[in-house]
């Protein structure tokens, strides 16, 4: 075997030439690692968002979005009272009544935005355990309580939404009341506030949806209640069903993202290829003269990949630097919600194994061209 | 006793498009051991066809090929790229010297084709960069040095792992009369006193007389043979 310091060196001969592999395995890996973790995180908080012990009761006909629905007020009692083997603590049946609205609002310091609000009642508390007050209390009426990444979805400064400051919505003030978390949920840039408020501010007299959390009931038991009670017009659908359907809403935007990745990632190993296709092409007869030392082309080949890994390595390596500074933390708002990019094990993996194979797949086409040529014809090349 | 190297009807065709191409046919040759060979002749008269041939790095079509106790021309490409690594010294004529590394790491690149130690490896080095009268040269790059010294790296480079056997192609083609003739010395001086054989393809009478005999082919045969 060739020394790995001939590797090397190698990669030294030509800095402008390590610096175009560097930099488009870097574009390649970082396009990648974006991709992935943009996709994982919007599946991350429709995944998380979605219980399967949850039930929602819609509107028949609205069952693809909460938002267009409307459920009689009535149908809150009627579900706590009627379906058994609902989950209950303290005596208090976790049926949660809710209204979702999107409407503009002015923060404190002027800046008008459009936001997500969720009209809810302490039930609300009991239909999601996993949602944490982190600081303050639950919005009473006259108050607003913030989801963690709100400031973020809401593009404004964080201090805007600071316990104490007032929201101007539907020409009424709100003082925000607390921050609540949910992690990687869609509630995370949610905007609560009283479910009575909301009603009267939107002069509303129906729900949204009814949110029901079952201790044995299944969905069956609550489907049949809504064919029972048809004179609601209701529909019930499992809280995470209901978000899988939101995500294949949202394949077309990930197809998008992955062809947009998959492009700009196809030109540059194109011009990787090519770079690497010059540079080999012009070592060919000093591989013929390893070969007529006795180095075997395996030898000169494994030497030939040491080196394409260093490079597409190193540009890994860069790429996960630059995610660091440029992706890691960084807040992604669509409709479905807020989230959180993050370099996961799974993204980390991903940019490890495009590196790798960057280095590989990418160098074998070249080096085999290189390594071809009998040896008395590579020996008379330039 | 039987010649180090023994050549029986040897023959090179190749196909270039519909074009069938002999540049050797038929080629009887005996080369015993320590002789130092010039091979002379015009363009396309075979004469590289048959130094590759005896180097290993191309095969036969047909005929024997015998080597010290090897058959050459029944060995696999791998086999052939082992057998070059233990056997055999190439020099070329532009000398083919790798540009990122000095010339003792050159010099150094057969040795570790062989389990050898770091130690070792250096007092071989330094012993064959000695000889050619560069020790003091070990650790410039080759576009430190001029021809002339190129090629004597080179020629350290085919002689530190001791082959029994050095081919030169054209080794003083690109050198001036000074430093051709510098090489010819020492390679008449690795035939008689370190007892190795040497073929050397030239079209140099001058560096052909160097050598202890010369042989001349024309259309892939040979036509005449001068011993000096």
């Amino acid at each position: 075997m060739l020394p790995f310091t001939y590797a090397v060196r190698n990669l030294l001969r030509d800095p402008a030439r390590l610096l175009q592999t560097v930099g488009g395995s870097a574009l390649v890996v970082l396009l990648l690692i974006a991709a992935v973790a943009f996709n994982n995180g919007m599946d991350g908080v429709l995944t998380a968002s979605g219980s399967p012990r949850n039930v929602i009761i819609v509107g028949k006909g609205s069952e693809e979005s909460i938002e267009r629905s409307e459920v009689p007020l009535a149908s809150e009692s009627a579900v706590a009272t009627s379906v058994r083997g609902l989950s209950e603590q303290l005596g208090q049946v976790a049926v949660a009544g809710e209204i979702v609205y999107q409407a503009p609002l002015t923060t404190s310091s002027g800046k008008k935005t459009q936001a997500f609000f969720r009209g809810v009642l302490p039930p609300s508390l009991l239909v999601r355990p996993e949602l944490q007050v982190l600081s303050g209390h639950f919005p009473g009426p006259g108050e607003i309580m913030v989801g963690r990444l709100s400031a973020k979805a809401l593009g404004v400064p964080p201090s805007d939404l600071a316990e104490g400051q007032t929201l101007n919505f539907e020409d009424q003030d709100f003082i925000i009341s607390g921050t609540f978390t949910a992690p990687g949920t869609v509630m995370e840039s949610e905007l609560w506030l009283d479910r009575n408020d909301l009603a009267t501010l939107t002069q509303r007299e129906s729900l949204s949806a009814v949110l029901v959390r079952t201790d044995g009931a299944s969905i069956e038991d609550l489907e049949v209640f809504a064919l029972q009670r048809n004179d609601l017009e209701l529909s019930a659908i499992r809280e995470d069903r209901y978000y899988e359907k939101l995500a294949q809403f949202y394949g077309p935007i990930k197809v998008m993202t992955w062809l947009t990745a998959g492009l700009v990632a196809a030109g540059a190993i194109f011009g990787g290829l090519n770079t690497l296709y010059a540079a080999f092409a012009s070592r060919i007869r000093e591989m013929a003269t390893l070969q007529a030392i006795g180095y075997n082309r395996k030898a000169l080949l494994v030497s030939l990949l040491q080196e394409s890994l260093l490079a597409s390595l190193t540009g890994t390596l860069v790429a996960f630097l630059v995610a660091v500074f440029l992706l890691e933390g960084r807040t992604v708002s669509l409709s479905v919600g807020t989230f959180v990019l993050a370099l996961s094990p799974t993204v980390i993996l991903v940019g490890l194994v495009a590196g790798v194979l960057l280095g590989t797949v990418g160098t074998l086409p070249p080096a085999f061209r290189t390594l071809a040529p009998s040896l008395p014809k590579a020996l008379r090349s330039q | 006793m039987s010649a180090f190297i023994q050549i029986r009807d040897l023959a090179k065709s190749y196909t270039k498009g519909k074009v069938t191409i002999t540049p050797l046919e038929g080629l009887t040759l005996d080369v015993e051991k320590g002789d130092f060979l010039a091979l002379m002749g015009p363009s396309g008269s075979g004469k590289t066809t048959l130094l590759n041939l005896v180097a290993g790095i191309d095969t036969p079509t047909s005929g024997t090929l015998q080597i010290g106790d090897h058959d050459v021309a029944k060995l696999s490409r791998a086999q052939l790229a082992k057998w070059r690594s233990k056997h055999v010294g190439y020099i070329f004529q532009l000398y083919h010297l790798v540009p990122i590394l000095s010339a003792f790491e050159n010099v150094e690149l057969p040795l570790l084709l062989s389990k050898m130690s770091k130690a070792e490896r250096r007092e071989k080095v330094n012993s064959a960069l000695e000889l050619v009268g560069l020790a003091d040269r070990a650790h410039h790059r080759p576009t430190e040095l001029s021809g002339g010294q190129e090629q004597r790296v080179a020629i350290a480079r085919a002689i530190v792992h001791n082959p029994e056997l050095l081919v030169a192609d054209e080794p003083t083609g690109d050198l001036d009369r000074e430093s051709a003739d510098s090489i010819l010395a020492l390679l008449s001086s690795l035939a008689d006193d370190h007892g190795k054989t040497i073929v050397m393809v030239t079209h140099d009478p001058k560096a052909a007389a160097a050598a202890k005999r010369t042989l001349h082919l024309e259309k892939g045969q040979l036509v005449t043979a001068t011993a000096v």
